[in-house]
């Protein structure tokens, strides 16, 4: 199996994704201090306390989106015409971003929360220059992901004969008429290229409408903001970026499990129309953010909750289920990438499961901010995407690597990262279900002795990565000399 | 046992029907290997009916929540109650320190700087009401206080450094 050969976009892909990588294992720290603190073990007054989390919250959804965004990229090139340039100037916007970001919360102590709720960011403690920095910062980071989206989505475009043909429309709707035509018929890995163009735009052009506003009100402080209108704009674009790195990284599964499992996986008519689904919904059902909002339109509530819900059927009918058929009695090696991979499925669906019952507007009363909430979405993040990406990292190794890791660091691996990962996050579900409201610097009991316990499982955890780097480390020096070609993925004509 | 341990409860007995799925089917590569097409016909099948039983399950659960939204009608809204102001600032909620039991109270939850929450936690320390506290904007929470004792009303939404230290304590009946 010979897939690519191309340098140009594995150094992209490593780019981005080694940046991600690393910022999220920055960012792991970060979150151990922020817990260990509300153990009461560490330190840090309420404005050290806040800034961290901004800082945390802020850079872990950029190094999740250049993770997914490298992935996607590198598998797209393969298969359609995408810029190296266009891919290095979005990466410069992304990184000056969140210097600015770094620089606003770590040195100017800016604590507004990377969802900055208008009109907090300029009602803080803080220097009013850290305001700025952060808005233009996050602007910053928004105008690198919408140049990443436009390329893909044109790409996509261009590849596939426009929109309707990028949607496989005739391949749902009128099959003979498309098998008649000879177009060529989108690879799974192309739906997420799609959707992450234009759900991303549409994302990051409310980013860019509240980043504007925000940084003219900035300048001057006679500007009068709607706070419902920036909370719908906040919401809409923060839970579609969040959403998209997870949708992103679903085309690595797409491409990574049949290598893992040695078997092949198609588009089908189930798969195309899940997808038309998971664009439709990911864009409305942001409106669970707002519940507690009694002044929202009351439809917008009906469709949030009835959307939240559905957003569950193409995950887990198209996208799950065909994982796991893949690996059904496929005698699938347990390597560490195939072991990350299917872990990080099983934190899809264990997150979704907890973000469904959030969904519920009689349940989010008792639930809405509290550790709950960071509850469901630790468990997609670190539990769903950042295993998909490091299980990608490990099958490219492993593709690569003339060296295989042993039976007893598998295991090693993967009792201190999910045992950790398990105490870790039942920390936050268990004080989410005893009330403890989430963004405390310091909680009310029993969350400080949850913290402890999570702070423990988070501390394994870490090391569980780390070792899981060793390893990776040591797969990377086993490389046969003058060996260029990557062996992962499907097969692509030269 | 307060609501949200009830929905701890549950959410652990559907992750670990969902993990022991994954775990059967982990399993499943150490049987002996079958060919893709083999498994293909009987796998979309079982998929036809996940995919069924999802949606009808998902809509009916859409269907019974329904009843027990958390906002006013506009039959509730005429209905005698005692309305009382909640502002919100930072960091202190004004609102009166002493709340009749049994009887209807409709909450009029605004704020005079940024975004806050009024969350409600009744003696045992559960989270029973909450409600948006925003600028510009009056959100009305409907609540009938069925127990009495001491009662606390805390912020829900980051609005500063002080956010954790925002409470208010009061006190519901005669106590």
């Amino acid at each position: 199996m010979v897939l690519t050969s191309d340098n140009t976009s594995r150094r992209v892909m490593t780019l981005y994704m080694g940046t991600g990588l690393a910022l999220t294992a920055l960012m792991m720290f970060a979150g151990l201090m922020l817990r260990a603190s509300q153990a009461g073990w560490m330190p840090m007054s309420p404005g050290q306390f806040y800034a961290v989390l901004t800082l945390h919250g802020a850079v872990v959804i950029v190094a999740l989106m250049l993770c997914g965004m490298g992935g996607l990229w590198f598998l797209m090139r393969r298969l359609t015409s995408l810029s190296a340039g266009t891919a290095l100037i979005a990466y410069a916007c992304i990184a000056a971003g969140a210097a600015a970001v770094i620089a606003a919360t770590l040195f100017g102590g800016f604590a507004g929360l990377y969802t900055f709720l208008a009109p907090l960011p300029f009602h803080g403690s803080w220097p009013y220059w850290s305001t700025g920095a952060f808005l233009i910062g996050m602007t910053l980071i928004t105008i690198g992901w919408m140049a990443w989206c436009m390329q893909m989505l044109g790409a996509v475009l261009r590849a596939y004969g426009g929109a309707l043909g990028a949607l496989a429309w005739d391949f749902v709707w009128h099959r003979k008429v498309f098998d008649a035509s000879g177009r060529p018929l989108p690879p799974p890995e192309a739906f997420p290229a799609l959707m992450a163009g234009f759900d991303g735009m549409l994302a990051g052009m409310s980013a860019m409408l509240l980043g504007v506003a925000l940084i003219v009100r900035w300048i001057d402080a006679r500007v009068l903001i709607n706070p419902l209108w920036a909370k719908n704009l906040t919401y809409f674009f923060a839970h579609t970026y969040a959403n998209l790195i997870i949708y992103m990284l679903a085309a690595l599964i797409y491409v990574g499990m049949p290598y893992a499992t040695g078997r092949k996986y198609h588009t089908s008519t189930a798969l195309v129309v899940g997808w038309w689904c998971s664009m439709l919904l990911t864009l409305t059902n942001y409106f669970h953010h707002l519940y507690m909002d009694f002044v929202q339109p009351g439809p917008f509530q009906y469709l949030g909750e009835l959307s939240s819900y559905l957003s569950a059927v193409p995950v887990t009918v198209v996208t799950i289920f065909s994982a796991l058929m893949l690996v059904w009695r496929s005698g699938m090696k347990w390597t560490l990438g195939a072991i990350f991979m299917y872990a990080g499925l099983i934190g899809w669906v264990v997150g979704g499961i907890g973000a469904e019952i959030d969904a519920t507007v009689p349940f989010n009363t008792h639930l809405h901010n509290t550790l709950w909430v960071p509850a469901h979405f630790h468990t997609y993040l670190v539990g769903g995407c950042v295993l998909f990406a490091v299980g990608w990292v490990f099958l490219c190794l492993e593709s690569r690597s003339i060296r295989r890791t042993g039976t007893l660091m598998r295991w090693a691996v993967g009792l201190l990262t999910f045992g950790g990962m398990v105490v870790f996050l039942m920390g936050f579900y268990c004080a989410g279900a005893y009330g403890v409201p989430r963004r405390y610097a310091i909680e009310s009991p029993p969350g400080p002795e949850l913290a402890k316990i999570a702070s423990i499982g988070a501390t394994v955890m870490i090391i569980g990565f780390a070792l899981a780097f060793a390893e990776g480390v040591r797969l990377r020096f086993g490389y046969p000399d003058g060996e260029a070609t990557m062996r992962i993925g499907q097969e692509v004509e030269a | 046992m307060g609501v949200a341990v009830k929905l701890l409860v549950m959410f652990l007995v559907l992750a670990s029907a969902a993990i022991a799925i994954f775990l059967v089917v982990a399993y499943s590569t150490h049987l002996p290997v079958r060919e893709q097409h083999d498994i293909q016909q009987r796998g979309y099948a079982i998929r036809g009916r996940w995919f069924l039983s999802l949606v009808l399950f998902l809509i009916a659960s859409f269907a019974a929540s329904i009843p027990f939204y958390p906002y006013m009608s506009a039959t509730a809204a005429l209905a005698p109650a005692r309305k009382v102001p909640v502002i919100a600032e930072q960091y202190a909620f004004i609102m009166p320190s002493r709340l009749p039991v049994g009887k209807a109270i409709i909450f009029e939850v605004t704020s005079r700087d940024v975004n806050h929450d009024f969350g409600i936690y009744n003696p045992q320390g559960n989270l029973i009401a909450q409600v948006q506290a925003m600028p510009d904007y009056t959100n009305y929470l409907r609540l009938i206080f069925h127990e009495p004792g001491q009662y606390t009303a805390r912020c829900l939404e980051y609005c500063g450094i002080g956010h954790a230290i925002m409470a208010k304590t009061f006190t519901v009946g005669d106590k």
